[in-house]
């Protein structure tokens, strides 16, 4: 339905041709960002949980869990929006998270906390001398959550498996009509 | 048959193959989701068993080194005549991440002493510049530096990581420091005095500022094997920095 009231005003006549590659891109580069993440992580599993116990925001068996599991996640959903496969599930998971850091990193600043936000590994310790870098972080992972959001809005865009094994849908996405049978058809 | 008839018998017949086909092409869109589904949750239960594994740490199984206090206040833990590989330990015991490495791998860091494979060498610093934490340390480190047993030294020091303090509140209060001094064994007449007074303060911070620019340290914890910094992916991983200090005894 999203996707259908969102699209309408825009394509009275054709859609433009760039705009699949655009999801394109912005897959790619969420894609990047959650794989470079994950991957810095993934070798210190207690380092990780460490950055996560830093916020001081959950308790500490939850905190543990996911300290094991983000940098996973973050790989494989990095790998799904790579290939294009369950974009737009990939795009909802990586925008949530996106969301769920940039509150996080929101709440260890107005907590007077002075952390790393531990995103690219490290224990969520600063170095010797080194000051948090909130604001940054926060506008880094806001930008993010939009790029998620266009995938979302625009899935799935050039050079994706969705494509390839039919999972966009009864008509190819880009075909002008395409969501409008989507979204009015009944289709039971 | 009329025409009009056959027309519409076949109008029906390609209506229902259109349908049908639908139907099977709606059941393959929904088998392959299913399968990529399953294939995801079950590659990001398999990274998260693989994650706890690595993160399990050893149990103290035997008894520990010999531990012996030197005069700058770093503690030596080795078994009789093992002078090498050397694995130097920098920590702070107000920093999180220690208290996280203690707990991962300290065991391991013991068991290893106690097996002749490494000798130890405990570095307590202070790296931060900020209340309450910078005085927190201060005073954690100073206390420790009043145990001169080194028995003693070491319970104290794993119970310093046990007590550590949140990094916004004031800890490591001294009547607290005292209190667990005896609790681990301090028996020493100065140790009261020495802790409530704080008389080992300066001497620490000269020891801690001047190793932090002498080992060029970006943080703590730092483990340095023979001199050599270990990388985190090592060290917050038992089994794998047990390897590494094993071959470095090679």
């Amino acid at each position: 339905m999203l996707t259908y009231e969102k699209a309408a005003p825009d394509r009275p006549r054709t859609e433009h041709p760039a705009l699949p590659w655009v999801t394109t891109v912005a897959r790619l580069v969420l894609a990047a960002v959650l794989i470079v993440a994950g991957g810095l992580k993934i070798g210190a599993p207690a380092l990780s949980v460490q950055a996560v116990k830093a916020y001081q925001l959950l308790p500490d068996s939850l905190a543990t869990a996911i300290g094991y599991g983000l940098p996973i996640v973050e790989i494989v959903i990095g790998v799904l929006l790579v290939v294009g496969l369950l974009t737009r599930v990939a795009a909802v998971v990586s925008g949530l998270l996106m969301l769920a850091f940039v509150v996080g990193i929101a709440s260890a600043w107005a907590r007077g906390l002075r952390i790393d936000c531990g995103c690219f590994g490290g224990g969520g310790e600063l170095g010797a001398g080194e000051d948090p870098n909130y604001l940054w972080e926060i506008l880094r992972d806001f930008g993010l959550v939009i790029v998620a959001a266009w995938i979302f809005i625009r899935p799935p865009g050039r050079l994706a498996m969705d494509s390839a094994l039919g999972l966009t849908g009864p008509r190819e996405p880009y075909q002008p009509e395409g969501d409008i049978f989507q979204g009015e058809e009944p289709d039971a | 048959m009329s025409k009009a008839a056959r027309g519409a018998s076949v109008r029906a017949r390609i209506a229902a193959q259109r349908e049908a086909e639908r139907k099977q092409e709606q059941r393959r869109r929904l088998a392959t989701i299913i399968t990529v589904v399953v294939v995801v949750l079950a590659v990001i239960s398999g990274g998260w068993w693989y994650a706890a594994q690595q993160s399990k740490s050893e149990t103290v199984a035997g008894g520990l080194a010999p531990v012996t206090v030197q005069s700058d206040g770093t503690a030596v833990m080795a078994k009789a005549g093992v002078t090498s590989p050397v694995l130097d330990i920098y920590e702070d015991p107000q920093c999180p991440v220690c208290k996280q490495l203690e707990e991962i791998s300290g065991p391991t860091i013991k068991n290893l002493a106690a097996e002749g494979k490494v000798k130890v060498v405990y570095h307590p610093l202070t790296i931060f510049s900020q209340e309450p934490t910078r005085s927190n340390s201060l005073r954690a480190a100073s206390a420790l530096r009043c145990v001169s047993d080194g028995k003693q030294w070491i319970a104290f020091h794993d119970r310093l990581f046990k007590e550590q303090p949140r990094e916004t509140v004031e800890g490591f209060k001294i009547d607290d420091l005292v209190k667990w001094g005896h609790d681990v064994g301090v028996t020493a007449p100065g140790f009261d005095s020495c802790v409530k007074d704080q008389t080992q303060q300066a001497a620490h911070e000269q020891f801690s500022t001047k190793t932090l620019q002498d080992q060029k340290l970006q943080g703590t914890p730092t483990l340095k094997l023979n001199g050599q910094q270990i990388d985190n992916n090592t060290i917050f991983v038992p089994s794998a920095l047990r390897q590494e200090i094993i071959n470095a005894g090679k």
